[in-house]
């Protein structure tokens, strides 16, 4: 349709997005910063900071933690978050209704009780190691996510084709994995990416999960921004930017961006 | 006070695709005119043009005398039924009724007793609280048409009004939209692409191709002498064999069809026969018999239709598709004679 | 295929870690609150007792009141925008509502870290510009975390919007037209209505988020503006008070709960086409 908009409603919304881009490109600029304090526009171009990042051990070993825990924690969330989300849409004649609810709980305890309360009952109580108790956190927090974006892909598969392919003597399991899978996977991977991401930015659970030695990426930047204010986080923030393009690659190559907006 | 609509040579682009071409159209004042095609054929667009959702290319379109090209859609006072129906699902059936009557800044009580009043006629006073939810697809569009109708419109146009609803109360609906239409004696524009819906409910009907009117006419003239292959195919002429003159004897000729075969056809039945030309016929127009003057064929497949057996029957001149009587089956293979009865076939120009 | 055990048995992996790890550590929380010796309301008693966790409250709710305002309004005006807009266009617009949003919150924060800190860029230029004689102090106030907490919702605002406002048929904003109402008035009186329930659930998104954010508060708020996220940090790993601490997680859960229910409630009644 060709409705004008007003030009005033058009001045306001390039404010707006001049507002949600600028502090982005600060950062940037202000990693490349030669000076050694973060300043922007940049005074001279250097790439120094960047090196920095790995000097410093914190960085390094935490962002090893970090990736290995979103790795991990989000496969771990879609081999239980698949089978849930199909049985939720293959068999609702045999399932309650509120067992749909469970999978949306996560969203409704905030992050931060959820991860205050996992760490008394499986860091102090059960002693659990820190890592494993990390890694259910991270994986109890991205499960909506999973079970949701699957859930929407499975919504638009035509579960006939399911019984065309027993019909004609394919055994269910095999049937899961040759013609289920395959028309799901734009929402699995859709799921792996949008929770990998989620989990790798996570400050709300890791906070009270991280303890001696093993930390993440988020948090050790939160430690690190009290004591330190140089270009180094500066850098590590457009590395994380990095990744974020990169996810937003894939979402736009397999589901579409648009995705994101229902 | 009805109007006429007119629109003169309007052309229409979805970005690079031509989608109308320098198409004219008058309807005149309280007529029904249809537009009637296939999808993609241009008939939406049109309708969309006049209702000022889209804007032409070129071309200017005028309501009344008056040229609505350049004016904003919601200054155009057109009455429109859609598809769906499109109640606004906020608002009470009253509500949506009196919806237009708002925006004309109506007071508050002559606009309830207006809805009112209208909900009347379309037999539906007593859904007026109700939600459009709660309504039946024939439900709704009453209200679709209440809501057009209540603003008295000088043109009113409808976007394919009956497609969502079930074969029955998709006739009963066009008769009351037909009814209504004529009560009001409104200019109308509607768009369908169903043949016996148009014919129906038409004082006359455009049948559309590739953003093109191929015959403007009354169903009447349509349905027994299109003007080209196009029509003639879309009216349900399924074989066309192309034939030329032989020999001229008064009234009669007689004609060779391109393959061969010849025919004796009278000009009294068929009108002004040129030497080269296209005879158009229905299946039902051509009779199967074993002997005779005709096109020889051999039968394919039989299908039975109820009141007579059709046959796919192989030609010189190509496929043609005819019909036998039931009393006297064929069998596939056999080989025949087509002969046409002239008041089922018509000739268009070769 | 249509045996009972099989979709209890796929769905049961994803249930019970729920019902282990999520649902029973936090009724154990909830639980901790309740009960020892001084009754069985005295964390509750003492919480709201005291006139510091009492302004930490406030403040919260303060502070997530008008970072839901401001970011609704903000948010649903740019997605109108947005959703008018078509092709090329639309898709950098959407990108970049998107691309904050998938950037970490500490990345985020820590922005407005760099702009409005006391050598930040926001100072640097007032003062070359003369418009203030020495640096303002804009960090740890109220209007820091709101600023940047606005700055983190206004994305999840546009995209919920642009959502809602796409689902509108556009045969309803044809049909208003049609019938006589200008641009404006099919804005207020059809696109607004029925945009409503969607905006309601965009907004109780932005309210529950920041009302339990923890970084954004304990970069730009600090010590000076504890809260309810911070506090709780607090409670618990400074001052090893569990059970304090566990009183601010049971008032952040049960507040952001009957959040949800009541407005989904409203957002329910709001849309009769639902019925």
């Amino acid at each position: 349709m060709a409705t004008r908009i007003h030009p005033l409603l058009v001045a306001f919304a390039a404010l707006v997005f001049f507002f949600l881009v600028g502090p982005l490109v600060i950062i940037v600029g202000a990693a490349l910063s030669d000076t050694s304090f973060l300043t922007f526009p940049p005074q001279g171009l250097t790439l120094h900071w960047f090196s920095n990042i790995f000097e410093i051990s914190a960085f390094r070993e935490t962002m090893t933690t970090s990736f290995l825990l979103a790795f991990l924690g989000t496969s771990l969330s879609l081999l239980v978050g698949i089978p849930a989300a199909y049985a939720l849409h293959r068999h609702r004649v045999t399932l309650p209704t509120w067992l749909s609810t469970v999978f949306v709980l996560p969203v409704l305890i905030p992050e931060i009780v959820f991860g205050f309360s996992l760490m008394k009952s499986a860091t102090a109580a059960a002693g659990l190691p820190i890592f494993a108790s990390l890694l259910i956190g991270h994986a109890l927090l991205v499960l909506p996510y999973c079970v949701r974006v699957v859930s929407a892909s499975l919504a638009a598969f035509d579960f006939s084709v399911e019984e065309a392919a027993v019909s004609l003597g394919s055994p269910p399991l095999k049937t899961f994995f040759t013609v289920v899978l395959p028309n799901i996977r734009a929402g699995a991977i859709a799921a792996f990416i949008l929770a990998f991401i989620t989990s790798l930015n996570d400050v709300s659970v890791s906070l009270f999960l991280t303890g001696p030695g093993i930390s993440t990426l988020p948090i050790q930047l939160l430690a690190h921004m009290e004591q330190f204010f140089d270009p180094t986080i500066a850098a590590v923030s457009v590395l994380l930017m990095a990744v974020t393009v990169a996810v937003m690659a894939v979402v736009e190559a397999t589901l579409g961006l648009s995705f994101l907006t229902k | 006070m009805s109007v006429t609509l007119d629109l003169s040579s309007v052309s229409a682009h979805y970005g690079t695709t031509k989608v109308l071409e320098e198409l004219s159209l008058s309807v005149k004042a309280g007529e029904l005119v249809s537009l009637l095609g296939a999808s993609g054929c241009g008939k939406t667009t049109t309708l969309r043009l006049v209702a000022g959702f889209l804007s032409p290319s070129g071309g200017t379109i005028r309501l009344g005398g008056e040229d609505l090209t350049r004016k904003p859609a919601h200054a155009r006072n057109i009455g429109i039924v859609f598809q769906n129906y499109a109640l606004f699902p906020h608002l009470t059936v009253e509500e949506n009724v009196a919806f237009g009557l708002k925006q004309r800044r109506v007071e508050p009580a002559a606009r309830r007793e207006r809805a009112l009043a209208m909900l009347e006629r379309v037999g539906l006073a007593e859904f007026a609280d109700r939600h459009p939810a709660a309504l039946s697809g024939g439900q709704k569009q009453r209200v679709a048409l209440a809501r057009a109708l209540v603003i008295d419109p000088p043109l009113l146009m409808f976007d394919e009004p009956l497609s969502n609803l079930d074969a029955k109360l998709r006739v009963d609906m066009r008769v009351e939209i037909r009814r209504l239409q004529q009560a009001n004696n409104t200019t109308a524009l509607y768009v369908t692409h169903d043949q016996e819906e148009a014919f129906s409910i038409s004082d006359r009907v455009a049948i559309m191709n590739a953003g093109r009117i191929m015959q403007l006419d009354a169903p009447e003239v349509l349905y027994s002498r299109p003007a080209n292959p196009f029509v003639a195919r879309f009216v349900g002429f399924e074989n066309l064999v192309r034939m030329r003159v032989a020999e001229r004897m008064g009234e009669t000729v007689l004609a060779e069809a391109e393959g061969g075969g010849r025919l004796h056809l009278s000009q009294q039945a068929l009108g002004p026969i040129p030497d080269a030309f296209v005879l158009a016929a229905r299946p039902e127009g051509l009779t199967v018999a074993r002997q005779g003057e005709g096109i020889a064929a051999r039968l394919g497949l039989r299908t039975y239709l109820g009141r007579a057996y059709q046959y796919r029957c192989e030609t010189s001149a190509g496929e043609l598709i005819a019909n036998g009587p039931l009393s006297q089956p064929f069998e596939p293979g056999e080989t025949v004679v087509l002969t046409p009865s002239l008041e089922q076939c018509c000739v268009l120009e070769g | 295929m249509t045996r009972r055990w099989l979709g209890w048995a796929l769905a049961a992996p994803a249930t019970i870690a729920v019902a282990i790890f999520l649902v029973a550590p936090v009724l154990a929380t909830f639980a901790t609150t309740f009960g020892g010796p001084k009754g069985a309301f005295a964390a509750y008693a003492a919480f709201f007792g005291s006139g510091f966790r009492r302004t930490v409250l406030y403040r919260t709710t303060e502070v997530a009141l008008i970072t839901t305002a401001i970011s609704v309004f903000v948010g649903f005006i740019t997605a109108y925008v947005v959703s008018r807009v078509r092709g090329k266009a639309k898709s950098i617009l959407i990108i970049a509502a998107v691309f904050p949003l998938l950037t970490g919150v500490v990345v985020r924060s820590f922005a407005w870290l760099v702009i409005l800190g006391k050598n930040g860029i926001l100072n640097t230029a007032l003062l070359d510009l003369g418009l203030v004689s020495e640096p303002l102090s804009m960090l740890y106030t109220e209007g820091s975390v709101i600023v940047a907490m606005v700055y983190l919702f206004v994305p999840l605002m546009i995209l919920t919007s642009v959502g809602v406002l796409e689902g509108i048929p556009d045969d309803l904003i044809q049909a208003s037209t049609s019938l006589g109402a200008s641009p404006a008035a099919t804005f207020r009186q059809v696109v607004f209505p029925l945009a409503m329930p969607g905006i309601i659930v965009g907004a109780v998104l932005v309210f529950t988020g920041s009302f339990t954010s923890y970084a954004t508060p304990q970069l730009l708020g600090g010590e000076r503006q504890m809260m309810m996220g911070t506090f709780l940090y607090q409670r618990a790993m400074v001052t090893f008070d569990w059970v304090g601490a566990s009183t601010v997680a049971v008032i952040m859960t049960v507040v952001t709960i009957a959040i949800v229910l009541l407005m989904s409630r409203i957002a329910r009644r709001l849309n009769p086409a639902a019925v």
